[in-house]
């Protein structure tokens, strides 16, 4: 970190660490696999196959938490809101986060996006955190929500969307680039902060088979509504802005014409129906 | 009940996005059947020419021409934005699903205790001024029709190309300068450099037409081929993962569960599988032409036309074909 090499460097380094270790929290969810099959029960009821991973993007996000902490020392610590699957703190133990925390409550059932994030941020509140990580949205709602949220709720900035983070530590700054439509944004932004990830940021690591038997044995912090100081009325169908009404299957498109004439009759087939017929060139 | 409905005119060096335009459109319609008045809210610096081009479009364009607004920042848009909804309380507020959008939407709902659905493919509007949003769930495996509680505004990030662009909409607005509302303190973030893509294309989320090839196009340089049809019809190139994992393209072209949702008018796919991770991203396309040498390649289940055939001699003789008919009208 710049320091001189005096004789006690190794001291000033170790006791340096110490004081820099980073606490970061990483918000992770296990979500329909992008192959399972979802199908249209009745208006509001979905059919969704069993099978499930740990969304893609918060991979991502435990993966930059894990290289901060493997650079300045640290704790990184993994939290779902989820009654039932706890699969995505064991997948965040596995590769190598230090602690794992359930929200879970009945009161949950029917909860939107902004009650998952009020919810959340009442646990994080009064927690020592540099920083949060997010995934830029869960794989199965696809709403991106949660972190901006999380992030309001708790008075702290965010960034949605990075492909780049490095941390100052003792300036209490990150450095972290977005995706922006016609380019990449660097921006630098005091801690504590949230950043939502996005795939470019890093490659989760694989966990090693011994530490996956590990993480199937790791304890898991357990919390519920009561404890937060959140009522029934914070979260679940009675704190719903937005609702669904109905669910439907997606528009079905008329099946495929194969232009079946040999070249180049093909492409001069294909020229003509798209201005004739789908009149989009 | 609250006489406006509005849609934040998001504007790039001074120059109004498309999607804007869709959405006042939207609003116009929308405002036919409620009587209420369309407004813009157009912030950043130096907005005379932006501003103008949207006099046509709404009644109403409320107008934040400062410095602290360029470029953009939620820290500095939120609290302008959000003092401004409180004072006039409209009924509606909707945005582009962009990079700002999905950055500013979700935490400005939030802040105000409101509803938000983001990334809508469809929005309905009733006399009640009560509005329906539709959106995929899953990666479009399912839609979702969503109401909204009565919480105002009601706010909707949307899709390009979602609303056609009124080619006539009829309205003056008038302007009004609003100075704005932030508290240098709650500016945190400090936006110290851009990189712009290279080219001049627009991104693929943006695109009228999008062309795209997968692995079966077997090399980095082989884009040019790529590049040249996109050329010759204003489209923008996309890609596949693959070809991205393989560092052949860069990671903002990839269409996917994992990358882009693209709604383009036209998507062109060439060497591409047809991955449900890859499909999943251009279920809102509206015509889809697939080309591959495997015919059973799953693509063409996603598919309006279709060729068997190899990219290399089909791609040149497309764009050939496209510019001679294209030159003769
Ligand atoms: C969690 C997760 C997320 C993912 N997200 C995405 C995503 O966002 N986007 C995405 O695209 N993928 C995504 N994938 C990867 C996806 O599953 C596929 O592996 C990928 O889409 C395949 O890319 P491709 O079609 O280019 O390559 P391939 O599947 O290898 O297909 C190449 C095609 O080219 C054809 N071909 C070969 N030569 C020629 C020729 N000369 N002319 C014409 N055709 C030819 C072949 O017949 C074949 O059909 C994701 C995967 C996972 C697990
Ligand atoms: N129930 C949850 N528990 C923990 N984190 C969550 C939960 N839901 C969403 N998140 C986090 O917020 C991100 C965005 O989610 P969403 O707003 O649902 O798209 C996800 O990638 C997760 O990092």
């Amino acid at each position: 970190m710049g320091l001189p090499l005096t004789p006690d460097a190794s001291l000033l380094t170790a006791s340096d660490s110490l004081e820099v270790g980073m606490e970061i929290y990483v918000l992770v969810k296990q979500v329909p696999d992008p192959e399972a099959i979802i199908k249209v029960k009745s208006d509001l009821e979905l059919e969704i196959e069993n099978k499930y991973f740990t969304s893609f993007f918060d991979e991502i996000a435990v993966e930059a938490g894990l290289k901060l902490k493997e650079k300045f020392g640290g704790k990184v610590t993994v939290l779902t809101l989820d009654n039932r699957r706890v699969d995505a703190l064991r997948r965040g133990i596995s590769m190598g986060a230090d602690e794992a925390v359930q929200i879970a409550d009945p009161a949950f059932e029917g909860s939107d996006q902004f009650a998952v994030a009020r919810t959340l941020a009442a646990y994080l509140k009064d927690k020592p955190f540099d920083l949060i990580l997010t995934g830029r949205q869960a794989m199965d709602d696809d709403a991106g929500i949660v972190g901006p949220g999380v992030a309001e709720c708790l008075g702290i900035p965010h960034v949605h969307s990075i492909i780049s983070l490095e941390v100052d530590v003792q300036g209490r700054e990150a450095k972290v680039t977005r995706e922006v439509e016609n380019g990449k944004e660097i921006l630098t932004c005091p801690l504590p902060a949230l950043f939502t990830c996005q795939k470019g940021l890093n490659s989760p690591r694989i966990p090693q088979v011994m530490n996956v038997m590990k993480a199937m044995k790791a304890q898991i912090k357990k919390v519920d509504l009561a404890s937060l100081g959140l009522g029934p009325a914070d979260v679940g169908s009675q704190a719903l802005r937005v609702k669904v009404q109905k669910y439907l299957p997606p528009p079905k498109r008329p099946p495929v014409k194969m232009i079946k004439e040999d070249f180049p009759e093909n492409v001069k087939t294909l020229v003509k129906l798209l201005r004739e017929e789908a009149k989009v060139i | 009940m609250p006489n406006e409905i509005w849609v934040t005119a998001e504007q790039q060096g001074g120059k109004v996005k498309k999607i804007a335009f869709e959405l006042l459109s939207a609003g116009i319609d929308f405002s036919k059947k409620t009587g209420q008045e369309v407004a813009a809210l157009l912030l950043g610096s130096g907005l005379e020419e932006a501003a103008k081009s949207l006099t046509p479009f709404a009644d109403k364009i409320y107008l934040l021409d400062d410095p602290s607004f360029t470029p953009y920042t939620s820290d500095a848009y939120l609290m302008s934005i959000a003092s401004l909804l409180k004072e006039h309380q409209p009924s509606l507020l909707l945005g582009g699903a962009t990079s700002t959008g999905k950055d500013l939407f979700p935490r400005l709902a939030m802040h105000l205790q409101t509803g938000y659905v983001p990334d809508c493919t469809g929005l309905s509007m009733g006399e009640d001024q009560k509005l329906t949003a539709r959106r995929p769930l899953f990666g479009g495996k399912v839609f979702a029709e969503i109401a909204f509680s009565e919480a105002r505004p009601q706010m909707a990030t949307v899709r390009n190309n979602t609303f056609l662009v009124n080619e006539n909409p009829n309205r003056s607005a008038k302007i009004i300068p609003v100075s704005p509302r932030i508290d240098p303190f709650s500016v945190r973030k400090k936006v110290t450099g851009f990189e712009r893509a290279a080219g001049a294309k627009l991104d693929i989320t943006e695109a009228d037409i999008v062309v795209a090839a997968g692995r079966g196009i077997k090399a980095p340089e082989n884009f040019k081929i790529m590049e040249d049809l996109a050329d010759a019809i204003n489209a923008s190139v996309g890609t596949t993962r693959a070809t991205v994992d393989e560092g052949w393209r860069d990671l903002k072209d990839q269409i996917g569960k994992s990358g882009k949702n693209i709604s383009a008018k036209l998507y062109m796919a060439f060497g591409v599988s047809g991955a449900i991770h890859h499909v999943l991203g251009i279920g809102t396309c509206k015509t889809v032409v697939a080309v591959d040498t495997d015919p059973n390649a799953l693509i063409f289940n996603y598919a309006d036309y279709g060729i068997v055939g190899d990219l290399f001699q089909i791609v040149p003789a497309l764009t050939d074909e496209l510019k001679r008919v294209l030159s003769s009208e």
